[in-house]
Protein backbone atom coordinates (compact mmCIF):
# COMPACT_ATOMS: atom_id res chain seq x y z
CA UNK A 1 0.00 0.00 0.00
CA UNK A 2 2.62 2.65 1.02
CA UNK A 3 5.25 1.42 -1.51
CA UNK A 4 2.30 1.63 -4.18
CA UNK A 5 1.31 5.17 -2.88
CA UNK A 6 5.20 6.21 -3.15
CA UNK A 7 6.14 4.44 -6.62
CA UNK A 8 2.75 5.10 -8.21
CA UNK A 9 3.75 2.40 -10.93
CA UNK A 10 6.76 4.12 -12.29
CA UNK A 11 4.98 7.59 -12.43
CA UNK A 12 6.04 8.31 -8.59
CA UNK A 13 8.99 10.76 -9.67
CA UNK A 14 6.71 12.98 -11.79
CA UNK A 15 3.71 13.52 -9.27
CA UNK A 16 5.70 13.32 -6.20
CA UNK A 17 8.29 16.57 -7.98
CA UNK A 18 5.11 18.16 -9.05
CA UNK A 19 3.72 18.40 -5.18
CA UNK A 20 6.69 19.43 -3.94
CA UNK A 21 7.19 22.06 -6.19
CA UNK A 22 4.25 23.34 -6.00
CA UNK A 23 4.46 23.01 -2.10
CA UNK A 24 7.82 24.67 -2.13
CA UNK A 25 6.85 27.30 -3.83
CA UNK A 26 3.28 28.26 -2.42
CA UNK A 27 5.35 28.29 1.08
CA UNK A 28 8.10 30.59 -0.34
CA UNK A 29 5.77 33.24 -1.52
CA UNK A 30 3.81 32.81 1.56
CA UNK A 31 6.62 33.37 3.88
CA UNK A 32 8.08 36.33 1.76
CA UNK A 33 4.54 37.94 1.64
CA UNK A 34 4.04 37.57 5.54
CA UNK A 35 7.44 39.18 6.01
CA UNK A 36 6.88 41.94 3.69
CA UNK A 37 3.80 42.67 5.58
CA UNK A 38 5.22 42.08 8.71
CA UNK A 39 8.31 44.66 8.11
CA UNK A 40 5.92 47.03 6.91
CA UNK A 41 3.52 46.84 9.96
CA UNK A 42 6.44 47.37 12.09
CA UNK A 43 8.03 50.57 10.48
CA UNK A 44 4.58 51.55 10.16
CA UNK A 45 3.78 51.72 14.30
CA UNK A 46 7.53 52.43 15.04
CA UNK A 47 6.67 55.76 13.15
CA UNK A 48 3.50 56.10 14.74
CA UNK A 49 5.59 55.79 17.91
CA UNK A 50 8.04 58.29 17.24
CA UNK A 51 5.14 61.11 17.37
CA UNK A 52 4.46 62.76 20.28
CA UNK A 53 1.23 62.02 22.34
CA UNK A 54 -0.99 64.96 20.37
CA UNK A 55 0.41 64.48 17.21
CA UNK A 56 -0.50 60.48 16.93
CA UNK A 57 -4.20 61.81 18.89
CA UNK A 58 -3.88 64.52 15.39
CA UNK A 59 -2.91 62.00 13.22
CA UNK A 60 -5.45 59.08 14.43
CA UNK A 61 -8.33 61.44 14.31
CA UNK A 62 -7.54 62.38 11.22
CA UNK A 63 -7.57 59.20 9.37
CA UNK A 64 -9.86 56.84 9.76
CA UNK A 65 -7.40 53.82 7.97
CA UNK A 66 -4.18 54.71 10.23
CA UNK A 67 -6.95 54.34 13.26
CA UNK A 68 -8.10 50.38 12.06
CA UNK A 69 -4.53 50.09 11.14
CA UNK A 70 -3.10 50.69 14.73
CA UNK A 71 -6.37 49.09 16.35
CA UNK A 72 -5.74 45.92 14.82
CA UNK A 73 -2.60 46.07 16.38
CA UNK A 74 -2.66 47.61 19.69
CA UNK A 75 -0.64 45.11 21.41
CA UNK A 76 2.18 46.50 19.83
CA UNK A 77 1.83 50.06 20.48
CA UNK B 1 -18.83 54.90 -7.57
CA UNK B 2 -16.26 52.46 -5.95
CA UNK B 3 -16.39 54.33 -2.57
CA UNK B 4 -17.33 50.42 -1.07
CA UNK B 5 -13.19 50.16 -2.41
CA UNK B 6 -11.93 52.26 -0.33
CA UNK B 7 -9.02 50.99 1.73
CA UNK B 8 -10.84 52.54 5.24
CA UNK B 9 -14.36 50.27 4.45
CA UNK B 10 -12.39 47.15 3.50
CA UNK B 11 -9.38 47.05 6.32
CA UNK B 12 -11.19 45.44 9.27
CA UNK B 13 -13.08 43.46 6.48
CA UNK B 14 -9.53 42.00 5.25
CA UNK B 15 -8.49 41.07 9.18
CA UNK B 16 -11.51 39.45 9.59
CA UNK B 17 -10.63 37.39 6.19
CA UNK B 18 -7.33 36.72 6.81
CA UNK B 19 -8.41 35.07 10.35
CA UNK B 20 -11.15 32.91 8.36
CA UNK B 21 -8.70 31.99 6.24
CA UNK B 22 -6.38 31.12 8.32
CA UNK B 23 -8.60 28.63 10.27
CA UNK B 24 -9.84 26.76 7.55
CA UNK B 25 -7.06 26.41 4.75
CA UNK B 26 -5.22 23.77 6.18
CA UNK B 27 -7.65 21.47 7.14
CA UNK B 28 -9.22 21.89 3.63
CA UNK B 29 -5.46 21.37 2.18
CA UNK B 30 -5.12 17.41 3.80
CA UNK B 31 -8.64 16.88 3.06
CA UNK B 32 -7.67 18.12 -0.71
CA UNK B 33 -4.49 16.23 -0.75
CA UNK B 34 -5.81 13.43 0.37
CA UNK B 35 -8.27 12.98 -2.06
CA UNK B 36 -5.75 14.20 -5.08
CA UNK B 37 -3.02 11.64 -3.68
CA UNK B 38 -4.80 8.04 -2.38
CA UNK B 39 -8.66 8.42 -2.93
CA UNK B 40 -9.13 9.83 -6.37
CA UNK B 41 -8.39 6.63 -9.04
CA UNK B 42 -5.58 5.91 -11.36
CA UNK B 43 -6.34 6.89 -14.94
CA UNK B 44 -7.28 3.85 -17.11
CA UNK B 45 -4.82 5.02 -19.76
CA UNK B 46 -2.49 7.61 -18.08
CA UNK B 47 -2.08 5.77 -14.55
CA UNK B 48 -1.41 7.96 -11.85
CA UNK B 49 0.36 10.33 -13.91
CA UNK B 50 -3.42 12.18 -14.13
CA UNK B 51 -2.82 13.16 -10.30
CA UNK B 52 -0.82 16.48 -11.42
CA UNK B 53 -3.80 17.25 -13.06
CA UNK B 54 -4.64 18.22 -9.72
CA UNK B 55 -2.27 21.36 -9.80
CA UNK B 56 -1.66 21.61 -13.31
CA UNK B 57 -5.56 21.71 -14.23
CA UNK B 58 -6.63 24.83 -10.88
CA UNK B 59 -3.36 26.77 -11.51
CA UNK B 60 -3.12 27.06 -15.23
CA UNK B 61 -7.35 28.56 -14.38
CA UNK B 62 -6.20 30.68 -11.92
CA UNK B 63 -3.09 31.95 -13.70
CA UNK B 64 -5.17 33.25 -16.38
CA UNK B 65 -8.05 34.35 -14.39
CA UNK B 66 -5.75 36.60 -12.25
CA UNK B 67 -4.87 38.29 -15.24
CA UNK B 68 -7.92 38.81 -16.96
CA UNK B 69 -9.25 40.45 -14.20
CA UNK B 70 -6.07 42.40 -13.90
CA UNK B 71 -7.03 43.81 -17.75
CA UNK B 72 -10.81 44.73 -16.51
CA UNK B 73 -9.51 46.51 -13.87
CA UNK B 74 -6.98 47.81 -16.05
CA UNK B 75 -9.71 49.63 -17.91
CA UNK B 76 -11.82 50.71 -15.45
CA UNK B 77 -8.71 52.39 -14.14
CA UNK B 78 -8.22 53.98 -17.31
CA UNK B 79 -11.75 54.94 -17.41
CA UNK B 80 -12.64 55.97 -13.90
CA UNK B 81 -8.82 56.80 -12.77
CA UNK B 82 -9.31 55.10 -9.63
CA UNK B 83 -6.33 54.25 -7.03
CA UNK B 84 -7.36 50.81 -5.65
CA UNK B 85 -7.82 49.08 -9.18
CA UNK B 86 -3.97 49.73 -9.52
CA UNK B 87 -3.65 48.44 -6.35
CA UNK B 88 -5.85 45.39 -6.38
CA UNK B 89 -3.38 44.96 -9.91
CA UNK B 90 -0.45 45.39 -7.97
CA UNK B 91 -1.28 42.16 -5.39
CA UNK B 92 -2.62 40.04 -7.74
CA UNK B 93 0.13 40.26 -10.06
CA UNK B 94 2.48 37.79 -7.52
CA UNK B 95 -0.13 35.42 -7.40
CA UNK B 96 -1.08 35.03 -11.19
CA UNK B 97 2.99 34.73 -12.20
CA UNK B 98 3.05 31.94 -9.18
CA UNK B 99 0.32 30.21 -10.84
CA UNK B 100 1.73 30.11 -14.20
CA UNK B 101 4.73 28.98 -13.36
CA UNK B 102 3.29 26.55 -11.51
CA UNK B 103 0.97 25.42 -14.72
CA UNK B 104 4.29 25.16 -17.14
CA UNK B 105 6.38 23.43 -14.48
CA UNK B 106 3.62 20.64 -13.65
CA UNK B 107 2.27 20.70 -17.26
CA UNK B 108 6.36 19.89 -17.95
CA UNK B 109 6.01 16.98 -15.03
CA UNK B 110 3.07 15.52 -16.51
CA UNK B 111 4.50 16.17 -20.39
CA UNK B 112 7.68 13.55 -20.05
CA UNK B 113 5.34 10.66 -18.76
CA UNK B 114 2.36 11.28 -21.19
CA UNK B 115 4.07 12.95 -24.53
CA UNK B 116 7.48 11.74 -23.79
CA UNK B 117 9.13 15.38 -23.43
CA UNK B 118 9.15 17.67 -21.05
CA UNK B 119 8.55 20.35 -23.54
CA UNK B 120 7.06 20.88 -26.95
CA UNK B 121 6.79 24.08 -29.08
CA UNK B 122 3.34 23.62 -29.25
CA UNK B 123 0.65 26.68 -29.79
CA UNK B 124 -0.80 26.29 -25.92
CA UNK B 125 2.17 25.43 -24.02
CA UNK B 126 4.00 28.41 -25.76
CA UNK B 127 1.14 30.58 -25.33
CA UNK B 128 1.28 30.06 -21.31
CA UNK B 129 4.87 31.15 -22.06
CA UNK B 130 4.09 34.29 -23.55
CA UNK B 131 1.63 34.99 -20.71
CA UNK B 132 4.51 34.22 -17.89
CA UNK B 133 6.66 36.92 -19.60
CA UNK B 134 3.90 39.72 -19.70
CA UNK B 135 4.00 38.72 -15.74
CA UNK B 136 7.22 39.04 -15.67
CA UNK B 137 7.56 42.34 -17.13
CA UNK B 138 4.51 43.38 -15.28
CA UNK B 139 5.99 43.10 -11.86
CA UNK B 140 9.50 44.54 -13.17
CA UNK B 141 7.50 47.69 -13.85
CA UNK B 142 6.52 47.62 -10.59
CA UNK B 143 9.64 47.49 -9.08
CA UNK B 144 11.73 50.13 -11.36
CA UNK B 145 9.14 52.40 -12.14
CA UNK B 146 9.24 54.62 -9.49
CA UNK B 147 6.90 57.50 -11.00
CA UNK B 148 3.58 56.55 -9.69
CA UNK B 149 1.81 57.81 -12.75
CA UNK B 150 3.98 56.48 -15.69
CA UNK B 151 3.91 53.38 -13.33
CA UNK B 152 -0.06 53.05 -13.89
CA UNK B 153 -0.24 53.57 -17.39
CA UNK B 154 2.81 51.39 -18.58
CA UNK B 155 1.18 48.07 -16.24
CA UNK B 156 -2.32 49.08 -17.66
CA UNK B 157 -0.45 48.75 -21.16
CA UNK B 158 1.11 45.71 -20.16
CA UNK B 159 -2.25 43.84 -19.05
CA UNK B 160 -4.31 44.90 -21.85
CA UNK B 161 -1.34 44.51 -24.25
CA UNK B 162 -1.24 40.60 -22.46
CA UNK B 163 -5.08 40.09 -22.46
CA UNK B 164 -5.07 39.96 -26.38
CA UNK B 165 -3.38 36.72 -25.27
CA UNK B 166 -6.01 34.96 -23.34
CA UNK B 167 -8.26 33.82 -25.94
CA UNK B 168 -5.43 32.56 -28.09
CA UNK B 169 -4.44 30.61 -24.59
CA UNK B 170 -8.13 28.91 -24.60
CA UNK B 171 -9.09 28.71 -27.79
CA UNK B 172 -5.11 27.50 -29.07
CA UNK B 173 -6.08 23.77 -29.00
CA UNK B 174 -9.17 24.10 -31.46
CA UNK B 175 -7.18 26.50 -33.74
CA UNK B 176 -4.70 24.53 -34.28
CA UNK B 177 -3.28 20.97 -34.00
CA UNK B 178 -2.10 20.50 -30.53
CA UNK B 179 -0.52 18.03 -28.27
CA UNK B 180 -2.05 19.12 -25.67
CA UNK B 181 -5.59 17.78 -25.02
CA UNK B 182 -8.78 20.12 -25.41
CA UNK B 183 -10.84 20.89 -22.60
CA UNK B 184 -12.55 18.70 -20.77
CA UNK B 185 -14.60 20.77 -18.15
CA UNK B 186 -16.30 24.14 -19.74
CA UNK B 187 -19.10 26.51 -18.60
CA UNK B 188 -22.49 25.27 -19.55
CA UNK B 189 -21.73 22.23 -20.47
CA UNK B 190 -21.50 18.39 -18.92
CA UNK B 191 -17.96 17.64 -17.85
CA UNK B 192 -16.21 14.97 -20.05
CA UNK B 193 -14.21 13.87 -16.28
CA UNK B 194 -15.83 11.52 -14.26
CA UNK B 195 -16.94 12.53 -10.89
CA UNK B 196 -14.23 10.59 -8.84
CA UNK B 197 -11.88 12.95 -10.64
CA UNK B 198 -14.05 16.04 -10.73
CA UNK B 199 -14.21 16.60 -6.99
CA UNK B 200 -10.72 16.15 -6.14
CA UNK B 201 -10.08 18.65 -9.09
CA UNK B 202 -12.98 21.06 -7.47
CA UNK B 203 -11.92 20.16 -3.83
CA UNK B 204 -7.66 21.12 -4.90
CA UNK B 205 -9.20 24.29 -6.60
CA UNK B 206 -10.53 25.29 -3.30
CA UNK B 207 -7.44 24.57 -1.77
CA UNK B 208 -5.69 27.16 -4.48
CA UNK B 209 -8.21 29.69 -4.57
CA UNK B 210 -8.18 29.68 -0.80
CA UNK B 211 -4.18 30.16 -0.76
CA UNK B 212 -4.53 33.13 -4.04
CA UNK B 213 -6.92 34.89 -1.22
CA UNK B 214 -4.54 34.91 1.76
CA UNK B 215 -1.72 35.87 -0.45
CA UNK B 216 -3.57 38.90 -2.36
CA UNK B 217 -5.07 40.02 0.77
CA UNK B 218 -1.51 39.95 3.00
CA UNK B 219 -0.41 42.06 -0.01
CA UNK B 220 -2.92 44.21 -0.76
CA UNK B 221 -3.00 45.27 3.44
CA UNK B 222 0.64 45.47 2.74
CA UNK B 223 0.30 48.06 0.06
CA UNK B 224 -2.09 50.25 2.12
CA UNK B 225 0.10 50.10 5.26
CA UNK B 226 2.49 51.19 2.86
CA UNK B 227 1.24 54.23 1.55
CA UNK B 228 -0.41 55.24 4.94
CA UNK B 229 3.13 54.97 6.24
CA UNK B 230 3.98 57.65 3.93
CA UNK B 231 1.07 60.08 4.58
CA UNK B 232 1.83 59.98 8.18
CA UNK B 233 3.97 62.88 8.00
CA UNK B 234 2.66 64.49 5.92
CA UNK B 235 -0.89 64.79 8.08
Amino acid sequence: MISDLIFMNGYGIYVWLSFVITLGMCSAIYVKTKKTLKKYEKEFLHELRNLSEQEKRKVLQKSKILNQISTTNREVI
Amino acid sequence: MFNFLLPSRIYLLIEKTLKFINSVFFPILLIGLTFALVISPPDYIQGDSVRIMYLHVPSAWIGLACFASMAFLSILNFIFKTKNFFLINKSLAPIGLLFTCLAIITGSLWGKPTWGAFWVWDARLTSMMVLMFFYFFLILSFKFIKDQDKLVKVSSLITILGSINLPIIKFSVDWWTTLHQPASISLGKSSKIDPSMLYPLILMLLVFLLFSALIFLMKYKTEIIRIKKKRIKSL
